[in-house]
Protein backbone atom coordinates (compact mmCIF):
# COMPACT_ATOMS: atom_id res chain seq x y z
CA UNK A 1 0.00 0.00 0.00
CA UNK A 2 2.78 2.35 0.89
CA UNK A 3 4.75 1.48 -2.21
CA UNK A 4 2.78 3.99 -4.28
CA UNK A 5 4.89 6.66 -5.95
CA UNK A 6 4.10 10.32 -5.41
CA UNK A 7 2.64 10.60 -8.91
CA UNK A 8 0.37 7.62 -8.26
CA UNK A 9 -0.82 9.13 -4.97
CA UNK A 10 -1.61 12.47 -6.63
CA UNK A 11 -3.16 10.94 -9.76
CA UNK A 12 -6.82 11.73 -10.39
CA UNK A 13 -9.20 8.87 -9.70
CA UNK A 14 -11.09 7.59 -12.74
CA UNK A 15 -14.46 9.27 -13.17
CA UNK A 16 -16.99 7.14 -11.31
CA UNK A 17 -19.73 5.96 -13.68
CA UNK A 18 -23.23 7.20 -12.86
CA UNK A 19 -25.54 4.17 -12.39
CA UNK A 20 -27.94 3.60 -15.28
CA UNK A 21 -31.04 4.24 -13.14
CA UNK A 22 -29.71 7.54 -11.83
CA UNK A 23 -28.89 10.90 -13.37
CA UNK A 24 -26.19 13.35 -12.52
CA UNK A 25 -27.22 16.82 -11.36
CA UNK A 26 -23.74 18.32 -11.62
CA UNK A 27 -21.06 17.37 -14.13
CA UNK A 28 -17.62 18.85 -13.59
CA UNK A 29 -15.10 18.19 -16.33
CA UNK A 30 -11.37 19.05 -16.46
CA UNK A 31 -11.73 21.98 -14.08
CA UNK A 32 -8.58 24.07 -13.64
CA UNK A 33 -8.16 27.18 -11.51
CA UNK A 34 -5.02 29.11 -10.58
CA UNK A 35 -4.44 32.26 -8.56
CA UNK A 36 -1.19 33.71 -9.88
CA UNK A 37 1.36 30.93 -9.75
CA UNK A 38 -0.69 28.87 -7.31
CA UNK A 39 -2.46 26.06 -9.13
CA UNK A 40 -5.40 25.32 -6.86
CA UNK A 41 -7.59 23.04 -8.99
CA UNK A 42 -5.67 20.81 -11.40
CA UNK A 43 -8.21 18.90 -13.45
CA UNK A 44 -11.30 18.07 -11.42
CA UNK A 45 -13.65 15.48 -12.92
CA UNK A 46 -16.70 14.78 -10.83
CA UNK A 47 -20.36 13.82 -11.12
CA UNK A 48 -22.86 14.65 -8.39
CA UNK A 49 -25.83 12.29 -8.65
CA UNK A 50 -29.31 13.74 -8.31
CA UNK A 51 -30.65 13.26 -4.78
CA UNK A 52 -27.39 12.07 -3.20
CA UNK A 53 -25.26 13.58 -0.46
CA UNK A 54 -21.71 13.78 -1.73
CA UNK A 55 -19.08 14.66 0.86
CA UNK A 56 -15.82 16.09 -0.42
CA UNK A 57 -13.01 15.58 2.06
CA UNK A 58 -9.63 17.23 1.95
CA UNK A 59 -6.93 18.74 4.08
CA UNK A 60 -6.16 22.43 4.38
CA UNK A 61 -5.16 23.97 1.06
CA UNK A 62 -6.47 21.05 -0.99
CA UNK A 63 -8.81 23.29 -3.01
CA UNK A 64 -12.10 22.46 -1.26
CA UNK A 65 -13.22 26.05 -0.81
CA UNK A 66 -12.20 27.01 -4.35
CA UNK A 67 -14.25 24.11 -5.73
CA UNK A 68 -17.22 25.15 -3.59
CA UNK A 69 -16.98 28.75 -4.79
CA UNK A 70 -17.13 27.46 -8.36
CA UNK A 71 -20.30 25.56 -7.47
CA UNK A 72 -21.75 28.75 -5.94
CA UNK A 73 -21.06 30.54 -9.23
CA UNK A 74 -18.70 32.97 -7.49
CA UNK A 75 -15.59 31.91 -9.43
CA UNK A 76 -15.09 31.07 -13.07
CA UNK A 77 -12.69 28.30 -14.00
CA UNK A 78 -9.59 28.95 -16.07
CA UNK A 79 -10.41 25.81 -18.03
CA UNK A 80 -13.06 23.13 -17.94
CA UNK A 81 -16.82 23.03 -17.53
CA UNK A 82 -19.47 22.78 -14.82
CA UNK A 83 -22.88 21.72 -16.09
CA UNK A 84 -25.91 21.61 -13.79
CA UNK A 85 -28.79 19.51 -15.15
CA UNK A 86 -32.06 20.56 -13.55
CA UNK A 87 -35.22 18.72 -14.57
CA UNK A 88 -36.25 21.51 -16.93
CA UNK A 89 -32.97 23.05 -18.00
CA UNK A 90 -29.20 22.70 -18.08
CA UNK A 91 -26.93 25.51 -16.96
CA UNK A 92 -23.26 25.92 -17.68
CA UNK A 93 -21.76 27.71 -14.67
CA UNK A 94 -18.41 28.20 -16.40
CA UNK A 95 -19.96 30.53 -18.97
CA UNK A 96 -23.25 31.59 -17.37
CA UNK A 97 -24.54 35.13 -17.85
CA UNK A 98 -25.65 37.20 -14.84
CA UNK A 99 -29.28 36.28 -15.55
CA UNK A 100 -28.42 32.57 -15.77
CA UNK A 101 -26.47 32.74 -12.53
CA UNK A 102 -29.45 34.44 -10.86
CA UNK A 103 -31.72 31.64 -12.10
CA UNK A 104 -29.25 29.03 -10.83
CA UNK A 105 -28.94 30.64 -7.40
CA UNK A 106 -32.73 30.72 -7.05
CA UNK A 107 -32.50 26.91 -6.91
CA UNK A 108 -29.45 26.83 -4.67
CA UNK A 109 -29.08 26.90 -0.90
CA UNK A 110 -25.71 27.46 0.76
CA UNK A 111 -24.85 26.76 4.38
CA UNK A 112 -21.77 28.72 5.31
CA UNK A 113 -19.13 27.70 7.83
CA UNK A 114 -20.06 30.38 10.35
CA UNK A 115 -23.73 30.48 9.26
CA UNK A 116 -23.12 33.98 7.76
CA UNK A 117 -26.22 35.46 9.35
CA UNK A 118 -26.56 39.24 9.19
CA UNK A 119 -25.89 40.39 12.75
CA UNK A 120 -27.98 43.53 12.49
CA UNK A 121 -31.12 41.54 11.66
CA UNK A 122 -33.39 39.31 13.70
CA UNK A 123 -33.88 35.60 13.01
CA UNK A 124 -37.15 36.42 11.23
CA UNK A 125 -35.46 39.01 9.01
CA UNK A 126 -32.47 36.75 8.32
CA UNK A 127 -34.46 33.68 7.31
CA UNK A 128 -37.00 35.76 5.41
CA UNK A 129 -34.36 37.86 3.64
CA UNK A 130 -34.40 36.03 0.27
CA UNK A 131 -38.20 35.95 0.33
CA UNK A 132 -38.44 39.70 0.96
CA UNK A 133 -35.56 40.88 -1.21
CA UNK A 134 -35.67 38.45 -4.11
CA UNK A 135 -39.18 37.05 -4.28
CA UNK A 136 -40.79 40.18 -2.77
CA UNK A 137 -43.45 38.19 -0.97
CA UNK A 138 -45.92 39.97 1.35
CA UNK A 139 -44.94 40.07 5.05
CA UNK A 140 -47.59 37.56 6.18
CA UNK A 141 -46.45 34.95 3.62
CA UNK A 142 -42.81 35.55 4.60
CA UNK A 143 -43.70 35.10 8.25
CA UNK A 144 -45.47 31.80 7.61
CA UNK A 145 -42.66 30.44 5.44
CA UNK A 146 -40.04 31.43 8.03
CA UNK A 147 -41.98 29.62 10.77
CA UNK A 148 -42.17 26.48 8.61
CA UNK A 149 -38.43 26.65 7.79
CA UNK A 150 -37.52 27.06 11.48
CA UNK A 151 -39.74 24.13 12.39
CA UNK A 152 -37.99 21.97 9.77
CA UNK A 153 -34.67 22.55 11.56
CA UNK A 154 -36.31 21.91 14.96
CA UNK A 155 -35.95 25.42 16.32
CA UNK A 156 -38.51 26.99 18.69
CA UNK A 157 -39.68 29.66 16.26
CA UNK A 158 -41.80 31.53 18.79
CA UNK A 159 -38.90 32.02 21.18
CA UNK A 160 -36.14 33.03 18.78
CA UNK A 161 -37.97 34.80 15.97
CA UNK A 162 -37.14 38.28 17.20
CA UNK A 163 -33.69 37.55 18.57
CA UNK A 164 -30.53 38.66 16.82
CA UNK A 165 -27.84 36.08 15.93
CA UNK A 166 -25.57 37.26 18.77
CA UNK A 167 -28.16 36.04 21.26
CA UNK A 168 -28.13 32.47 19.85
CA UNK A 169 -25.78 29.57 20.56
CA UNK A 170 -23.40 28.32 17.82
CA UNK A 171 -25.63 25.33 17.09
CA UNK A 172 -28.76 27.48 16.87
CA UNK A 173 -27.02 29.92 14.56
CA UNK A 174 -26.06 27.03 12.30
CA UNK A 175 -29.67 25.79 12.29
CA UNK A 176 -30.93 29.29 11.45
CA UNK A 177 -28.39 29.33 8.60
CA UNK A 178 -29.80 26.02 7.36
CA UNK A 179 -33.35 27.37 7.71
CA UNK A 180 -32.39 30.37 5.56
CA UNK A 181 -30.88 28.03 2.96
CA UNK A 182 -34.00 25.83 2.73
CA UNK A 183 -36.66 28.56 2.99
CA UNK A 184 -36.59 28.93 -0.80
CA UNK A 185 -36.94 25.15 -1.23
CA UNK A 186 -33.69 24.67 -3.17
CA UNK A 187 -32.90 21.70 -5.38
CA UNK A 188 -29.21 21.76 -4.48
CA UNK A 189 -27.68 22.52 -1.09
CA UNK A 190 -23.99 23.26 -0.62
CA UNK A 191 -22.53 22.86 2.87
CA UNK A 192 -19.22 24.55 3.71
CA UNK A 193 -17.67 22.87 6.76
CA UNK A 194 -21.06 22.48 8.50
CA UNK A 195 -19.67 21.07 11.75
CA UNK A 196 -16.51 23.14 12.21
CA UNK A 197 -16.23 24.91 15.54
CA UNK A 198 -19.22 23.16 17.16
CA UNK A 199 -19.24 21.01 20.28
CA UNK A 200 -19.70 17.22 19.82
CA UNK A 201 -23.36 17.21 20.84
CA UNK A 202 -24.18 20.04 18.42
CA UNK A 203 -22.14 18.29 15.71
CA UNK A 204 -24.34 15.19 16.14
CA UNK A 205 -27.41 17.42 15.99
CA UNK A 206 -26.27 19.06 12.74
CA UNK A 207 -25.42 15.65 11.23
CA UNK A 208 -28.85 14.27 12.14
CA UNK A 209 -30.47 17.38 10.72
CA UNK A 210 -28.53 17.05 7.45
CA UNK A 211 -29.63 13.41 7.11
CA UNK A 212 -33.19 14.27 8.05
CA UNK A 213 -33.43 17.10 5.52
CA UNK A 214 -32.02 14.81 2.87
CA UNK A 215 -34.75 12.23 3.56
CA UNK A 216 -37.62 14.71 3.87
CA UNK A 217 -36.73 17.16 1.11
CA UNK A 218 -34.91 14.80 -1.28
CA UNK A 219 -32.47 17.53 -2.30
CA UNK A 220 -29.01 16.96 -3.71
CA UNK A 221 -26.29 17.97 -1.24
CA UNK A 222 -22.59 18.63 -1.64
CA UNK A 223 -20.75 18.85 1.66
CA UNK A 224 -17.22 20.22 1.91
CA UNK A 225 -15.58 19.18 5.15
CA UNK A 226 -12.55 17.71 6.85
CA UNK A 227 -14.69 16.09 9.56
CA UNK A 228 -14.25 12.36 8.80
CA UNK A 229 -16.75 11.26 11.44
CA UNK A 230 -19.49 13.51 10.07
CA UNK A 231 -18.66 12.46 6.51
CA UNK A 232 -19.31 8.77 7.24
CA UNK A 233 -22.62 9.61 8.92
CA UNK A 234 -24.17 11.85 6.29
CA UNK A 235 -22.59 10.77 2.99
CA UNK A 236 -23.93 8.53 0.26
CA UNK A 237 -20.56 8.85 -1.46
CA UNK A 238 -17.28 10.37 -0.35
CA UNK A 239 -14.64 12.00 -2.55
CA UNK A 240 -11.16 13.08 -1.52
CA UNK A 241 -9.58 16.24 -2.89
CA UNK A 242 -5.79 16.36 -2.75
CA UNK A 243 -3.53 18.91 -4.41
CA UNK A 244 -6.35 20.09 -6.66
CA UNK A 245 -7.47 16.67 -7.90
CA UNK A 246 -10.11 14.12 -6.86
CA UNK A 247 -7.86 11.20 -5.96
CA UNK A 248 -10.53 8.87 -4.59
CA UNK A 249 -14.31 8.63 -4.80
CA UNK A 250 -16.86 6.01 -3.97
CA UNK A 251 -19.50 4.75 -1.54
CA UNK A 252 -18.50 4.85 2.15
CA UNK A 253 -17.21 1.25 2.45
CA UNK A 254 -15.30 1.48 -0.79
CA UNK A 255 -13.76 4.76 0.27
CA UNK A 256 -12.78 3.40 3.68
CA UNK A 257 -10.80 0.59 2.02
CA UNK A 258 -9.15 2.80 -0.60
CA UNK A 259 -5.46 1.85 -1.05
CA UNK A 260 -4.13 5.40 -1.53
CA UNK A 261 -1.90 6.30 1.47
CA UNK A 262 -3.19 9.88 1.35
CA UNK A 263 -6.75 8.66 1.93
CA UNK A 264 -5.62 6.28 4.65
CA UNK A 265 -3.68 9.00 6.47
CA UNK A 266 -6.73 11.28 6.45
CA UNK A 267 -8.94 8.45 7.71
CA UNK A 268 -6.58 7.39 10.51
CA UNK A 269 -5.51 10.92 11.43
CA UNK A 270 -1.87 9.81 11.56
CA UNK A 271 0.81 12.50 11.72
CA UNK A 272 3.09 10.41 9.52
CA UNK A 273 2.38 10.25 5.81
CA UNK A 274 2.11 12.10 2.53
CA UNK A 275 -0.40 14.68 3.81
CA UNK A 276 2.04 15.83 6.50
CA UNK A 277 4.90 15.93 4.01
CA UNK A 278 2.82 17.96 1.58
CA UNK A 279 1.84 20.35 4.38
CA UNK A 280 5.46 20.82 5.48
CA UNK A 281 6.49 21.33 1.86
CA UNK A 282 3.81 23.98 1.49
CA UNK A 283 5.04 25.69 4.68
CA UNK A 284 8.61 25.68 3.39
CA UNK A 285 7.81 27.18 0.00
CA UNK B 1 39.95 41.56 -18.06
CA UNK B 2 38.07 44.00 -15.90
CA UNK B 3 35.57 46.13 -17.79
CA UNK B 4 34.28 49.55 -16.87
CA UNK B 5 30.87 49.44 -15.27
CA UNK B 6 28.17 51.97 -16.12
CA UNK B 7 26.72 54.32 -13.54
CA UNK B 8 23.47 52.35 -13.60
CA UNK B 9 25.30 49.10 -12.87
CA UNK B 10 27.17 50.71 -10.00
CA UNK B 11 23.96 51.91 -8.41
CA UNK B 12 23.15 50.19 -5.23
CA UNK B 13 20.14 48.06 -6.12
CA UNK B 14 19.14 47.73 -2.52
CA UNK B 15 18.47 51.43 -2.16
CA UNK B 16 17.94 53.69 -5.17
CA UNK B 17 16.33 51.35 -7.64
CA UNK B 18 14.32 49.57 -5.02
CA UNK B 19 13.06 52.88 -3.67
CA UNK B 20 11.87 53.90 -7.14
CA UNK B 21 10.32 50.46 -7.59
CA UNK B 22 8.46 50.62 -4.31
CA UNK B 23 7.21 54.16 -5.00
CA UNK B 24 6.01 53.04 -8.42
CA UNK B 25 4.34 49.95 -6.97
CA UNK B 26 2.64 52.01 -4.25
CA UNK B 27 1.42 54.52 -6.86
CA UNK B 28 0.01 51.70 -8.99
CA UNK B 29 -1.72 50.16 -6.00
CA UNK B 30 -3.29 53.50 -5.01
CA UNK B 31 -4.42 54.08 -8.60
CA UNK B 32 -5.92 50.60 -8.68
CA UNK B 33 -7.76 51.18 -5.38
CA UNK B 34 -9.00 54.56 -6.64
CA UNK B 35 -10.25 52.97 -9.86
CA UNK B 36 -12.03 50.23 -7.93
CA UNK B 37 -13.74 52.78 -5.67
CA UNK B 38 -14.80 54.80 -8.73
CA UNK B 39 -16.36 51.69 -10.26
CA UNK B 40 -18.23 51.05 -7.01
CA UNK B 41 -19.54 54.63 -7.10
CA UNK B 42 -20.73 54.17 -10.70
CA UNK B 43 -22.32 50.84 -9.79
CA UNK B 44 -24.12 52.56 -6.89
CA UNK B 45 -25.43 55.30 -9.21
CA UNK B 46 -26.65 52.51 -11.49
CA UNK B 47 -28.66 51.13 -8.54
CA UNK B 48 -30.42 54.48 -7.89
CA UNK B 49 -33.68 53.45 -9.64
CA UNK B 50 -34.03 50.76 -6.94
CA UNK B 51 -33.87 53.31 -4.12
CA UNK B 52 -37.50 52.75 -3.12
CA UNK B 53 -36.72 49.14 -2.14
CA UNK B 54 -33.98 50.34 0.19
CA UNK B 55 -35.95 53.07 1.98
CA UNK B 56 -36.08 51.31 5.38
CA UNK B 57 -32.30 50.79 5.31
CA UNK B 58 -31.74 54.40 4.19
CA UNK B 59 -33.76 55.78 7.12
CA UNK B 60 -31.91 53.46 9.49
CA UNK B 61 -28.56 54.67 8.17
CA UNK B 62 -29.64 58.32 8.38
CA UNK B 63 -30.54 57.69 12.00
CA UNK B 64 -27.16 56.07 12.67
CA UNK B 65 -24.92 58.50 10.83
CA UNK B 66 -26.88 61.74 10.88
CA UNK B 67 -28.65 61.92 14.20
CA UNK B 68 -25.85 60.03 15.96
CA UNK B 69 -23.28 62.62 14.85
CA UNK B 70 -25.37 65.67 15.68
CA UNK B 71 -24.21 66.32 19.24
CA UNK B 72 -20.49 65.80 18.58
CA UNK B 73 -20.57 68.00 15.51
CA UNK B 74 -22.53 70.75 17.26
CA UNK B 75 -20.10 70.72 20.19
CA UNK B 76 -17.05 70.90 17.94
CA UNK B 77 -18.57 73.65 15.78
CA UNK B 78 -19.59 75.64 18.88
CA UNK B 79 -16.11 75.41 20.40
CA UNK B 80 -14.39 76.18 17.10
CA UNK B 81 -16.60 79.22 16.59
CA UNK B 82 -15.71 80.50 20.05
CA UNK B 83 -11.97 79.85 19.62
CA UNK B 84 -11.93 81.53 16.22
CA UNK B 85 -13.74 84.55 17.62
CA UNK B 86 -11.32 84.79 20.55
CA UNK B 87 -8.25 84.53 18.30
CA UNK B 88 -9.51 86.84 15.56
CA UNK B 89 -11.24 89.27 17.88
CA UNK B 90 -8.09 90.11 19.82
CA UNK B 91 -6.38 91.17 16.59
CA UNK B 92 -9.40 93.07 15.25
CA UNK B 93 -9.70 94.88 18.56
CA UNK B 94 -6.33 96.55 17.94
CA UNK B 95 -7.84 98.21 14.86
CA UNK B 96 -11.25 98.75 16.40
CA UNK B 97 -12.69 96.41 13.80
CA UNK B 98 -14.25 93.87 16.15
CA UNK B 99 -17.67 94.54 14.57
CA UNK B 100 -16.40 92.62 11.52
CA UNK B 101 -16.14 89.41 13.50
CA UNK B 102 -19.47 88.17 12.09
CA UNK B 103 -18.20 88.48 8.52
CA UNK B 104 -15.04 86.55 9.28
CA UNK B 105 -16.62 83.80 11.37
CA UNK B 106 -19.67 83.53 9.07
CA UNK B 107 -17.64 83.32 5.88
CA UNK B 108 -15.24 80.79 7.38
CA UNK B 109 -18.00 78.53 8.65
CA UNK B 110 -20.40 78.71 5.73
CA UNK B 111 -17.71 78.34 3.09
CA UNK B 112 -15.23 75.99 4.77
CA UNK B 113 -15.58 74.98 8.41
CA UNK B 114 -19.20 73.82 8.24
CA UNK B 115 -18.74 71.29 5.44
CA UNK B 116 -15.21 70.36 6.56
CA UNK B 117 -16.14 69.71 10.19
CA UNK B 118 -19.16 67.71 9.08
CA UNK B 119 -16.90 65.69 6.76
CA UNK B 120 -14.26 65.11 9.42
CA UNK B 121 -16.80 63.98 12.01
CA UNK B 122 -18.52 61.77 9.45
CA UNK B 123 -15.38 60.12 8.16
CA UNK B 124 -13.96 59.55 11.64
CA UNK B 125 -17.18 58.40 13.23
CA UNK B 126 -19.36 57.02 10.45
CA UNK B 127 -16.91 56.19 7.64
CA UNK B 128 -14.69 54.17 9.96
CA UNK B 129 -17.70 52.39 11.45
CA UNK B 130 -19.06 51.61 7.96
CA UNK B 131 -15.73 50.14 6.84
CA UNK B 132 -15.51 48.08 10.03
CA UNK B 133 -19.11 46.85 9.74
CA UNK B 134 -18.87 45.90 6.06
CA UNK B 135 -15.36 44.51 6.62
CA UNK B 136 -16.64 42.23 9.37
CA UNK B 137 -19.51 41.17 7.12
CA UNK B 138 -17.06 40.40 4.32
CA UNK B 139 -14.74 38.25 6.46
CA UNK B 140 -17.74 36.46 8.03
CA UNK B 141 -18.97 35.56 4.51
CA UNK B 142 -22.15 37.59 5.03
CA UNK B 143 -21.52 39.45 1.77
CA UNK B 144 -21.01 36.12 -0.04
CA UNK B 145 -24.25 34.90 1.53
CA UNK B 146 -26.07 37.91 0.05
CA UNK B 147 -24.60 37.17 -3.38
CA UNK B 148 -25.66 33.51 -3.36
CA UNK B 149 -29.16 34.61 -2.31
CA UNK B 150 -29.20 36.84 -5.42
CA UNK B 151 -29.17 40.00 -3.31
CA UNK B 152 -26.89 42.60 -4.84
CA UNK B 153 -24.59 43.86 -2.04
CA UNK B 154 -24.22 47.24 -3.77
CA UNK B 155 -27.98 47.77 -3.76
CA UNK B 156 -28.50 46.26 -0.31
CA UNK B 157 -25.46 47.59 1.58
CA UNK B 158 -23.79 50.43 -0.34
CA UNK B 159 -26.74 52.38 -1.78
CA UNK B 160 -28.46 53.03 1.61
CA UNK B 161 -25.19 54.10 3.22
CA UNK B 162 -24.23 56.41 0.40
CA UNK B 163 -27.66 58.06 0.16
CA UNK B 164 -27.80 58.40 3.95
CA UNK B 165 -24.47 60.25 3.96
CA UNK B 166 -25.39 62.43 0.97
CA UNK B 167 -28.66 63.42 2.67
CA UNK B 168 -27.21 63.82 6.17
CA UNK B 169 -24.15 65.86 5.27
CA UNK B 170 -25.92 69.09 4.14
CA UNK B 171 -28.18 68.96 7.21
CA UNK B 172 -25.20 68.54 9.51
CA UNK B 173 -23.37 71.28 7.63
CA UNK B 174 -26.22 73.76 8.18
CA UNK B 175 -26.22 72.89 11.88
CA UNK B 176 -22.43 73.29 12.06
CA UNK B 177 -22.71 76.67 10.27
CA UNK B 178 -25.30 78.06 12.68
CA UNK B 179 -23.88 76.58 15.88
CA UNK B 180 -20.37 77.74 14.95
CA UNK B 181 -21.60 81.24 14.23
CA UNK B 182 -23.58 81.21 17.46
CA UNK B 183 -20.40 80.32 19.40
CA UNK B 184 -18.57 83.14 17.64
CA UNK B 185 -21.44 85.57 18.31
CA UNK B 186 -21.37 84.70 22.03
CA UNK B 187 -17.68 85.56 22.28
CA UNK B 188 -18.14 88.67 20.13
CA UNK B 189 -20.92 89.84 22.40
CA UNK B 190 -19.57 88.96 25.85
CA UNK B 191 -15.82 89.39 25.31
CA UNK B 192 -15.53 92.11 22.68
CA UNK B 193 -18.81 93.92 23.26
CA UNK B 194 -20.05 93.50 19.70
CA UNK B 195 -23.83 92.88 19.93
CA UNK B 196 -25.58 89.88 18.33
CA UNK B 197 -27.36 92.03 15.73
CA UNK B 198 -24.09 93.61 14.69
CA UNK B 199 -22.51 90.16 14.37
CA UNK B 200 -25.36 88.89 12.18
CA UNK B 201 -25.46 92.03 10.00
CA UNK B 202 -21.73 91.72 9.47
CA UNK B 203 -22.12 88.06 8.46
CA UNK B 204 -25.08 88.82 6.14
CA UNK B 205 -23.08 91.57 4.51
CA UNK B 206 -20.44 89.24 3.19
CA UNK B 207 -22.34 86.02 2.63
CA UNK B 208 -24.37 85.37 -0.49
CA UNK B 209 -26.53 82.53 -1.70
CA UNK B 210 -23.58 81.13 -3.61
CA UNK B 211 -21.56 80.75 -0.40
CA UNK B 212 -24.40 78.94 1.32
CA UNK B 213 -25.33 76.59 -1.52
CA UNK B 214 -21.75 75.85 -2.54
CA UNK B 215 -21.06 74.83 1.07
CA UNK B 216 -24.02 72.44 0.93
CA UNK B 217 -22.94 71.06 -2.46
CA UNK B 218 -19.47 70.50 -1.08
CA UNK B 219 -20.86 68.59 1.86
CA UNK B 220 -22.85 66.30 -0.42
CA UNK B 221 -19.75 65.52 -2.48
CA UNK B 222 -17.82 64.85 0.75
CA UNK B 223 -20.57 62.47 1.84
CA UNK B 224 -20.38 60.57 -1.45
CA UNK B 225 -16.57 60.37 -1.19
CA UNK B 226 -16.61 59.08 2.41
CA UNK B 227 -19.33 56.50 1.71
CA UNK B 228 -17.63 55.26 -1.47
CA UNK B 229 -14.24 54.81 0.20
CA UNK B 230 -15.68 53.24 3.36
CA UNK B 231 -17.89 50.79 1.46
CA UNK B 232 -15.16 49.90 -1.03
CA UNK B 233 -12.58 49.19 1.68
CA UNK B 234 -15.14 47.35 3.76
CA UNK B 235 -16.42 45.10 0.99
CA UNK B 236 -12.89 44.15 -0.05
CA UNK B 237 -11.67 43.30 3.44
CA UNK B 238 -9.75 40.05 3.84
CA UNK B 239 -7.57 38.50 6.58
CA UNK B 240 -9.99 38.52 9.51
CA UNK B 241 -9.78 40.99 12.38
CA UNK B 242 -6.43 42.38 11.22
CA UNK B 243 -7.95 43.11 7.82
CA UNK B 244 -10.91 44.90 9.40
CA UNK B 245 -8.53 47.16 11.32
CA UNK B 246 -6.53 47.83 8.17
CA UNK B 247 -9.67 48.72 6.18
CA UNK B 248 -10.86 51.08 8.90
CA UNK B 249 -7.50 52.80 9.04
CA UNK B 250 -7.27 53.09 5.25
CA UNK B 251 -10.79 54.52 5.10
CA UNK B 252 -9.95 57.36 7.47
CA UNK B 253 -6.65 58.22 5.80
CA UNK B 254 -7.94 57.97 2.22
CA UNK B 255 -11.13 59.89 3.07
CA UNK B 256 -9.21 62.78 4.66
CA UNK B 257 -6.94 63.09 1.63
CA UNK B 258 -9.74 62.78 -0.94
CA UNK B 259 -12.03 65.19 0.92
CA UNK B 260 -9.25 67.80 1.08
CA UNK B 261 -8.42 67.39 -2.60
CA UNK B 262 -12.11 67.64 -3.52
CA UNK B 263 -12.45 70.70 -1.28
CA UNK B 264 -9.53 72.42 -2.99
CA UNK B 265 -10.94 71.71 -6.43
CA UNK B 266 -14.47 72.79 -5.57
CA UNK B 267 -13.32 75.93 -3.73
CA UNK B 268 -11.22 76.86 -6.77
CA UNK B 269 -14.18 76.26 -9.05
CA UNK B 270 -16.55 78.35 -6.92
CA UNK B 271 -14.16 81.23 -6.28
CA UNK B 272 -12.56 81.44 -9.70
CA UNK B 273 -15.36 80.44 -12.04
CA UNK B 274 -18.79 80.67 -10.38
CA UNK B 275 -18.27 83.76 -8.24
CA UNK B 276 -17.36 86.14 -11.10
CA UNK B 277 -20.46 84.93 -12.97
CA UNK B 278 -22.97 85.24 -10.11
CA UNK B 279 -21.66 88.33 -8.31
Amino acid sequence: MNQMTRDQMEAAAPLAAVPADQKSLIEIRDLYKSFGRRHILRGINLDVIRGETLVILGGSGSGKTTLLRHLMGMLRPDEGSIAVHFADSTMRLDRASHAELDAYRDRLGVIFQGAALLNSMTVLENVGLPLVEVRRLPPQVVYEKVIVALQKVYLPAGEILHLKPAALSGGMRKRVGIARAIVQEPELILYDEPTTGLDPVTVSGVNELTLDLQKRLGVTSVVITHDIHAAFIIADRIAMLYKGRIIAIGPKDEFRAHPNPVVQQLLTGSTQGPLTEAFLQGQAT
Amino acid sequence: MSRKTTLFERMDHSTGVKAVESVGRAAMERASLGGRALLLFIDTIYQLPKTARSLPQIFRQIEICGIGSLFVLALIAFLTGMIMALQTGSELLKFGAQNNLGAIIGATFVREFGPMWAAIIMLARVGAAMAAELGTMAVNEEVDALRVMNINPVRFLVLPRMLALIVSMPLLTVIADYVGMFGGALVASYVYGSPFDQFLDSARGILGNLDFYSGLAKSMVFGAIIATIACDRGLHTTDGAEGVGRSTNQTVVASVICVLIANLMMTGFVQQILKPVFE
